[in-house]
């Protein structure tokens, strides 16, 4: 079969699956992009054309820029957080220890649960009357009196890291197991015998086999955090004062509780648009962490 | 003084034991290698003596000190592995003065020491490099190197030329033992090629679930093998081993009706009527004329292999198999009957039972 043919077949061949993409990616952005031109409502009329208006107002506005910070302190410290929380939960259950297997099952519970269930079970522990974070702390007398974690902006957006953390630090804990798992024996043995403490021998030999993991998993745990809505929305609805009124949120809000299409619209597309870089970033790390290993 | 000794060093795992009380003392300078095939316990004892590994019980001392719950960076060895364990991220300057950076060697002088063992070795060229753009043989020097810049009381070596081709491999073997006049180091040496424990070693132990068969020179091992086992494991090919059994004449192999005269150093050790493994190494047979003047075995030829410097033949006597080792030109039909002589000298005996060898 000639090289002309076997192209056109797989063109064929590739039709149906790109239809489905069209139809299913393709057509819903194409529409919001033309939305996002628009000051259509949500419900009612079409809306008029008005160029590139939703994107200076957005942008320009103090809404979005307050909530960029606000998702990029979430998402910096978070994603910090569990980093290290995660590398440190790794390097402990890569030990030999009685109890070791059950010890990493049980470290993947918090990151199996849903989210709406991690989110509701926070809420019960942050709760201001009957809270666990409340008794625990007044009873070993860091605490005078209850607080209302979720109720202050200062505290709010804080618990919200904190449960996020514990909800996804399993995720780079699993991540970081596997790739210390993958520190070969003799090399570990080799800089015993060469007298590397732990500190030395964690800088010089174990961090470079986790750090392309590592890298992967920062990125795509960033990633998640910026787009990060449903714990929040559980926990807060971006409450306090919108001191947790991350981008997502601000979507929602805007789209749906306002009712505004059309500048929902660009505000979603200016999200994605900023998700779409770190996918890059993303993509040229794989490449990068690919083409190391060869 | 010794500069290692190992006293009665066991080890289980569970309910197995992989070492059941291993005995060795080694002079300084000493080049003793561990043999054995996998499984024999001669990796372990080396984790032991670096201190990788705890023995359950015995005593390991360097330089006359016990080392036992010391840790493997005091107990002033050094180690070469088979997967040469090169830190990737590091250079090669950086691997081979690893250990005197840990220990806090001042930049100056570990730079000196770096760069004389690098020329020793003929890598200082590499020093830059990082161990991926390096091949297998310019790797397993990284690594000797980094084990001999620190100048260690002891050198400890896990199979290091397992993972290289065979000419590396030869390469890399007379080198080792080029290092080792040299430097007159003290080495403890793993490797399940008897061909290596052969060339590199002073001394050989010859391992077998967790036992030393044998513990001697090169020439001991090979010349007069303890047990079936050593008899077997050292040389290549391997010894012969036809079974047979001693009589009051002398002896009888299985299938034959042909005796072989007992040599006499052999007069007294064997009872008569005991059953016996008669060895004789393949290139301890030479071809002659059939005649009753010497010992010889009556061998129908089966299959003829020119190696280039030998001519192996391989045939059988009264339907056990012999392998012999004859010079290249030799001519030699297969289908015929041949004799091939030995001397009483290269005649080995072993209680068909306990697979020792029966003394002279």
């Amino acid at each position: 079969m000639s090289g002309t043919s076997m192209t056109t077949r797989a063109w064929l061949l590739l039709l149906p699956l790109l239809a489905v993409m069209v139809a299913v990616i393709g057509w819903p952005l194409a529409d919001t992009v033309g939305l996002s031109f628009t000051d259509a409502k949500l419900v009612g009329t079409a809306g008029n054309f008005v160029g590139i208006d939703n994107y200076v107002k957005t942008i320009s506005g103090s809404n979005f820029q307050r909530s960029l910070i606000t998702t990029a302190e979430f998402a910096i410290i978070s994603v910090f957080a569990e980093m290290v929380l995660g590398v440190l939960a790794a390097l402990l259950l890569n030990q030999q220890f009685y109890g070791r297997t059950v010890l990493r099952g049980l470290m993947i519970l918090p990151w199996a649960l849903p989210t709406v269930v991690n989110a509701t079970l926070w809420r019960l522990i942050y709760n201001p009357e009957y809270g666990a974070l409340n008794a625990a702390l007044t009873q070993i007398g860091l605490l005078d009196a209850y607080r209302s974690w979720l109720g202050e902006p200062g505290t709010a957006l804080a618990s919200l890291i904190v449960a996020d953390c514990w909800k996804n630090f399993p995720l780079v804990a699993l991540i970081a197991l596997a790739a210390l798992q993958a520190v070969p024996r003799d090399i570990t043995a080799a800089s015993l015998v060469d007298g590397a403490g732990p500190f030395s021998r964690f800088r010089f030999v174990i961090l470079p086999y986790l750090a392309g993991p590592l890298m992967v998993a920062l990125v795509l745990r960033t990633i998640e955090a910026f787009k990060v809505f449903d714990i929040i929305w559980v926990m807060t609805r971006g409450g306090p004062a919108n001191s947790t009124r991350t981008l997502s949120i601000l979507v929602y809000q805007e789209a749906f509780s306002f009712q505004r299409a059309g500048s929902g619209a660009s505000l979603a597309l200016i999200v994605t648009l900023l998700v779409a870089v770190l996918a890059a970033a993303y993509a040229a790390l794989v490449r990068k962490t690919a083409g190391s290993n060869a | 003084m010794s500069a290692l000794e190992i006293e009665n060093i066991r080890k289980t795992y569970g309910a197995i034991e992989t070492l059941k009380g291993i005995d060795i003392s080694l002079d300084s300078g000493e080049f003793l290698v561990l043999l054995g095939s996998s499984g024999c316990g001669k990796s372990t004892l080396l984790n032991i003596i670096a201190g990788l590994a705890e023995a359950s019980g015995g005593d390991v001392r360097i330089g006359g000190r016990s080392v036992l719950g010391v840790h493997p960076k005091d107990r002033d060895i050094a180690m070469v592995f088979q997967s040469y364990a090169l830190y990737p991220n590091l250079s090669v300057r950086r691997n081979i003065g690893f250990g005197l950076e840990m220990r806090g060697v001042p930049t100056a002088e570990r730079e000196k020491a770096v760069l004389e063992t690098a020329k020793l070795l003929q890598i200082e060229n590499l020093l830059d490099r990082k161990p991926g753009q390096l091949s297998g043989g310019q790797r397993q020097r990284v690594a000797i190197g980094r084990a001999l810049v620190r100048k260690p009381q002891v050198f400890l070596f896990d199979e290091p030329l397992s993972n290289l081709d065979a000419k590396l491999r030869m390469e890399m073997r007379t080198e080792l033992k080029r290092l080792h006049q040299m430097l007159g180091t003290t080495i403890v040496y793993v490797t399940h090629d008897q061909i290596e424990a052969m060339t590199l070693a002073t001394r050989i132990a010859v391992m077998r679930n967790g036992r030393i068969e044998q513990l001697g020179t090169p020439e001991e091992v090979y010349d007069h093998p303890a047990t079936l086992y050593v008899a077997g494991f050292v040389g290549s090919p391997p010894m012969n081993v036809l079974d047979g059994v001693a009589t009051g004449e002398g002896l009888r192999l299985d299938g034959s009706d042909r005796l072989i005269a007992l040599p006499v150093h052999f007069k007294n050790a064997v009872p008569s009527g005991k059953r016996v493994k008669i060895g004789i190494r393949p290139e301890a047979l030479r071809l002659v004329e059939d005649d009753d003047r010497q010992p010889a075995l009556k061998v129908a030829v089966e299959v003829v292999e020119l190696t280039g410097p030998e001519l192996v033949v391989t045939g059988r006597v009264g339907g056990q198999r012999v392998t012999a080792c004859l010079p290249p030109r030799t001519k030699l039909a297969v289908g015929t009957t041949q004799a091939f002589a030995f001397d009483d000298d290269a005649l080995h005996l072993f209680d068909a039972e306990t697979e020792l060898a029966f003394g002279r």
